[in-house]
Order: structure tokens, then C-alpha cells, then sequence
């Protein structure tokens, strides 16, 4: 792999490549347009954007994480037990403000849970955040003994179902945690170790980069995003569910590497996974709309994640 | 980090006032429980005949998924009745029983395309409370069809879940005079049906004295899962005579591990829900039996309750659909696949 550490060709590549992914989610949405009359609405988009709101918050954080070289499996889980944790906090009397902040805690902290076996103890991220995926999920059913937290306090509710100047709140909240991610990437050096650590770990020990540490934040912030995303997610359910969050890890992987990001670390677009999320999205929204059975709806996903990976190994020459 | 938090804050701040609040006034459903309800059979005395739809009528199914033959025999009752009536009709599942999401995402979609009424399996009792609010909102008609209950439904179709386990506790009661050690394969762990259908197994043939409930173990749907566990209880209690398992798939599974221990003439084994592999099973004698909860009638039944509520009646919060004990005794009666004969059987009894 060349060394990534000069940010300026990546950075012209990675808006090349963008570009294409805008474009395939052009395409996606021209096709729809034409087939349902429904497609090309105002509520419709909205719908869109929002139910792609959830998976792109995650994806977000796993787009950090993929970069720096790594993965993260357990974003489901853990986004289950800071659910259950956050709404018991709510339903015993804590104000919701206090009980969204201490959720969003438990989040990092099994980030960092995460974060330092991989960083301190060597483990590979692959199987490190596996076992995550069965220990969080399990501590999220012991808790909660298997069954759903109801009554959340409609003042939280009002949060993540209201809207502003038209727009549903989590999409306006994952607008706001995309500008960070994108700031934190492209405009502060954590951003260019992520890009140094995924690229070549060597060389940017080598290069006094704080590998250890840089790790740490990337599985700190995707644990964050997967906070973040429970409480939208319970918010607009109105309960809290041990067993929410499964399969969420591949749909963020899917949108980061539709989006660009690459599994071998140092490559990967803010971006391109908010397109890729949407792209998603779209394909659901759409197919349902044409009345396409599920089974199709995955096919779909299928092709569009091969099809965007053959676009990136014809365009990039390598 | 900070810029996410004060962000994130500032916004929850701003969209609390713009925020949006909806009152229930329903208490939360037990559709086993709920006293405002009816039979099935009744409809047609009560309320009168099916009015003819509106033209142009059209209903939305959302199922949990297709690939659970329960499933799609609903989705054959509700399309036998639009058909019938010329009333238009999709119907859409999420790819799989854990896509809780992609369930709610396709509700929500569905709900700006103009239905009169939506026929609602949710996946879980909360992941489709979105869009039962939305539709609400949007004058749907929202009809909860089993197995999950939506605490906010205002209408609900489907079987009573804890009579499943009831019947097969009686049939134990009936059929085994000496008692003996019987175990529960349980489905997935915090789910309604799962839940009562245990509880009526396990209250009745406890309260009959002469039985005990000596493994009631969690397989969550799975075959494969109520195999293994099956397999481990056999070998544990040597003398037990009998498993009851919270659904038919689970109970193949089941069957599987009672003939692999060589135990088949002394064990006795019960499903839910009554599929196809189930009665084949018990024509050839493998499971014992099911409780057959006849999901396409009960398709049928649900879409003829969705066309009353569009047309304006005024139903009990809860109308119960059929259910019967299937053995080998009466397999043949119970399945007929013409539901007009069916219909006539379970109402003659």
C-alpha cells in the first residue's frame, strides 16, 4: 500500500470518487421517480432522509473507525444497552437531559472497553468488537431480563419526533454530527492520524503520530454515533428494546464502503457514507413503493455494494 | 467532542418547543385480557353483513417477514377477501424477523400512499409505534393483526395466545392420567405470544397437580436452537413424556431430537400455529400436535374487520380469531383449504 501521510492527492481522489457515488444516487432516485409518482415528494424524501438518519449516524462513526484500519461489530449492541440504560434512567424519575448525557457515557465507554483491547492489548479490532457484539447484547438482555422499556417521557419523545422549519430533528441532528465528523477528518490533525494510522501504522509511529491514542478516539466516537443513534432510535418508539440494533454493523459498513471507505484502512469519506446511507435508504423506500418484496429489496443492496466496489477497483487503478 | 454534545443539546432544545406531543388516551392493550372484545363468529350478527367498500378502497398488510409460512398464509387470507371484493391490496414484510427497522421504514412508507386502512404485524410491540402514530394522524384506519401487541393500537385482531398453551396442557390432562415431567421450548424471550402461550401451558397442567414443568427453556423461533435444547433436556430427564413448544417450527425441531434419542413412541410433542410441515408431521405421526390458529381465516377475518372500521363501524377493541387443537384424530377435517367449510366446522362447535 503507498503511504498516505500528503493529504492533498487523496483528497482530490476522495471528491472524485464522491462524485460517483452522488451519481449513482442520482440515477437510483431518477429511476424511482419515473416508476412512482409518490417517489419525488416532499413528506417522501423527508421519510427518506429520516430512516436513513439512524443507520448514517452509526455509519459515521464506523466510516472514523475504518479509516484508522479498524472495524466495529458491536455498534448494534451497544447501541441496545445504552438504549435500555438511558430509558430505565428516564422511567425512575432522572431528567432526561441528565439521562441522555449518561447513555451517551456508556456509549463511549464501551468505545473505550473496545478501543484499549485493541490499542493496548493487540488484539485484532475484527474479533475484538465480535465478542463485543455477544457481551453487550448480553449485559442489554440480562438487564432488562428480555423485556422492552415502555414509557419514556413525552418531553424526551418531543425531541426526535418534532421538527425544525420542516425537517425531522434526528435528521438535523445527524446533519450536525456529519459537519463534526467532516471538520474532525478533513480539518484537524486527529483526521490526518486516523487517514496515517489506517494507511501504514509503521511508518506513522514512525512519524510521532499517537497511534494508541488515536485508536482509542476512533472507537470512542463510534461508540458515541451508536448512542446517539439509540436515542433517536428510542425516542421515536417510545420504548426501549434489548434486542434492537441487530444487523446494524453491516448496514454501516455497507454505507461506508458504497461511500468510499476502504476495509484496509487510510481511505474513506464523511461524504460519500452520508450518500452511501442514503443511497440505502432510497433503494428501501423506493422498492417498497413499487411494492417489491423484501427478498428483492436485499438483492438490490447486494448488487448496489459489489457494483460500487467494481467502480472503485476500475477507477482507481489499483 | 464537545461540538457534538453542546450541538446536539442546543438542537433537543430548539425542537422541544417545536416538538409535537400525542396524548393516548387508550389504556395500554393485553389483547388477552382487554374486556372490550368479541368472537369472530359474531361479527355478522352484531354488525351486519360486510358493506360493500367504497370504490377505489385500498389497504396496506405489513407483515414481520415471508420467509415464516405463517406469514404468507395471512397475506393469502387478506388478498382472498380483496380479491373477492375488488378492493386494491399490498402487501410488504421486512427481509427478516430481527429487521425492526426496516419494518418501521416500510409502514412509513406505505402511509403517504393513500390506503384507507393498514393491516399491522409488528415485529416487536414497539417498533411500529411511529408509524400506527402517523397513520392515526393521517385519518388510516390501523388495524394490529397478532401476534405483537401495539400498546397504542386502537384495534386489534387475533387469536388469544395463552389458550394455545391452554389446549395443549388439556390434552396433556386428557390423555396422560398418571402425570409425569413435560418441558417448554419457549420463543424468543420478552415477546406477548411467547409469554402467554408458557404461562397458559404452564398454569394449567400445574394446576392440575400430577404434572411438572421440569425445563422451560428459551429457543427464540429457531429449529436449530429447540433441537439443542431439546436434545440436552432428554438427556437430563430420562422419563419425561412430553415437550410443548410456542411454535410449530420450533416443534419440528423438537421432534427431530425426540427421534434422534430414540424416544419417539414415549415422548409426545406440541407446536403452534398450525403450517404445512406441521400437519404433514402429523400425519406420519412424528409431532403429536399443534394449535392450529388457521392464519389464512384469520387473514380473511382481519381484512373484513379493516373494511368495517374504513366504512366507518364502531368494533370492540379486540375481535378474537379461531384456534383448535390438531392430532392425528381430526388432521383431515381441520385441513381443508376451502374456507367457507372451515368456517362452517369451527362454527358448529
Amino acid at each position: 500500500m503507498s503511504p498516505v501521510l500528503t493529504p492533498f492527492p487523496l483528497l482530490q481522489r476522495i471528491k472524485f470518487r464522491d462524485a460517483g457515488t452522488l451519481l449513482g444516487l442520482l440515477l437510483i432516485g431518477g429511476v424511482f421517480a419515473v416508476l412512482s409518482p409518490t417517489f419525488l415528494t416532499a413528506p417522501n424524501l423527508l421519510n427518506v432522509l429520516q430512516q436513513s438518519s439512524i443507520n448514517a449516524c452509526i455509519a459515521l462513526g464506523m466510516t472514523l473507525v475504518i479509516i484508522s484500519g479498524g472495524i466495529d461489530l458491536s455498534v448494534g449492541p451497544v447501541a441496545a444497552l445504552t438504549a435500555v440504560l438511558g430509558a430505565s434512567m428516564m422511567v425512575a424519575g432522572v431528567p432526561f437531559g441528565l439521562a441522555v448525557a449518561g447513555a451517551l457515557c456508556i456509549g463511549m465507554l464501551c468505545g473505550f472497553i473496545n478501543g484499549a483491547l485493541i490499542a493496548w492489548g493487540g488484539l485484532q479490532p475484527f474479533i475484538v468488537t465480535l465478542g463485543g457484539l455477544s457481551l453487550y447484547r448480553a449485559l442489554a438482555l440480562i438487564f432488562t431480563g428480555g423485556q422492552p422499556i415502555f414509557g419514556l417521557p413525552d418531553g424526551f419523545r418531543a425531541l426526535t419526533n418534532g421538527t425544525l422549519a420542516g425537517v425531522p430533528n434526528p435528521v438535523v441532528i445527524v446533519a450536525v454530527l456529519a459537519i463534526c465528523a467532516w471538520v474532525i477528518l478533513n480539518k484537524t490533525p486527529l483526521g490526518e492520524y486516523f487517514m496515517a494510522v489506517g494507511g501504514n501504522p509503521e511508518a506513522a509511529r514512525i512519524a510521532g503520530v499517537p497511534v494508541t491514542l488515536t485508536k482509542l478516539a476512533a472507537y470512542m466516537i463510534s461508540g458515541l454515533m451508536a448512542a446517539v443513534a439509540a436515542m433517536i432510535l428510542i425516542g421515536r418508539l417510545g420504548a426501549a428494546e434489548p434486542t434492537m440494533g441487530t444487523l446494524w454493523e453491516l448496514d454501516a459498513i455497507a454505507a461506508s464502503a458504497i461511500g468510499g471507505a476502504s476495509l484496509m484502512g487510510g481511505r474513506g469519506s464523511i461524504i460519500g457514507t452520508l450518500i452511501g446511507c442514503v443511497i440505502l435508504g432510497t433503494l428501501r423506500n423506493g422498492l417498497t413503493l413499487l411494492n417489491v418484496q423484501a427478498f428483492y429489496q436485499l438483492l438490490a443492496t447486494g448488487i448496489i455494494i459489489i457494483v460500487a466496489m467494481l467502480i472503485d477497483k476500475a477507477t482507481s487503478g489499483k | 467532542m464537545q461540538h457534538y454534545l453542546k450541538g446536539a443539546f442546543a438542537l433537543a432544545a430548539i425542537a422541544l418547543t417545536v416538538g409535537l406531543a400525542n396524548a393516548q388516551d387508550l389504556a395500554p392493550l393485553n389483547s388477552d385480557s382487554e374486556p372490550d372484545r368479541m368472537d369472530w363468529s359474531e361479527l355478522d350478527a352484531k354488525f351486519g353483513a360486510l358493506p360493500a367498500p367504497a370504490a377505489g378502497t385500498k389497504v396496506a398488510g405489513v407483515s414481520k417477514t415471508l420467509t415464516n409460512e405463517y406469514w404468507r398464509s395471512l397475506g393469502d387470507g387478506y388478498k382472498n377477501v380483496a380479491d373477492k371484493l375488488g378492493v386494491g391490496f399490498v402487501y410488504q414484510a421486512a427481509a427478516n424477523e430481527g429487521d425492526q427497522i426496516g419494518q418501521l421504514s416500510i409502514a412509513e412508507d406505505l402511509i403517504n400512499q393513500g390506503f384507507n386502512a393498514m393491516l399491522l404485524s409488528p415485529q416487536t410491540d414497539a417498533n411500529l409505534v411511529p408509524a400506527v402514530e402517523k397513520a392515526k394522524a393521517a385519518g388510516i384506519a390501523v388495524l394490529n393483526v397478532n401476534d405483537a401487541v401495539i400498546p397504542s393500537a386502537t384495534n386489534y385482531v387475533g387469536n388469544v395466545q395463552k389458550d394455545n398453551g391452554v389446549r395443549v396442557a388439556q390434552w396433556f390432562i386428557d390423555n396422560k392420567a398418571d402425570g409425569g415431567q413435560v418441558a417448554v421450548i419457549e420463543g424468543q424471550p420478552g415477546v406477548y405470544a411467547a409469554g402467554q402461550r408458557t404461562a397458559g401451558f404452564t398454569e394449567t397442567i400445574n394446576a392440575n397437580g400430577k404434572f411438572s414443568v421440569v425445563a422451560s427453556v428459551p429457543a427464540n423461533w429457531s429449529r436449530e436452537e429447540a433441537f439443542n435444547a431439546a436434545s440436552t433436556i432428554l438427556q437430563q430427564y430420562p422419563d419425561l413424556i412430553g415437550f410443548y413448544a410456542n411454535n410449530d417450527g420450533m416443534a419440528l425441531g423438537v421432534v427431530e431430537a425426540v427421534k434422534a434419542a430414540g424416544r419417539a413412541d414415549k415422548v409426545a410433542v406440541f407446536g403452534t400455529d398450525g403450517v404445512s410441515d406441521a400437519y404433514a408431521a402429523i400425519r406420519a405421526g412424528d409431532l403429536t400436535g399443534t394449535v392450529d390458529s388457521f392464519p389464512v381465516l384469520t387473514g380473511e377475518i382481519a381484512m373484513e374487520v379493516a373494511l368495517r372500521l374504513a366504512a366507518g363501524q364502531k368494533l370492540p377493541r379486540v375481535v378474537a380469531t379461531p384456534q383448535a387443537l390438531i392430532t392425528k384424530d381430526n388432521v383431515e377435517t381441520y385441513a381443508t383449504t376451502d374456507m367457507a367449510a372451515l368456517r362452517a366446522t369451527l362454527t358448529a362447535k
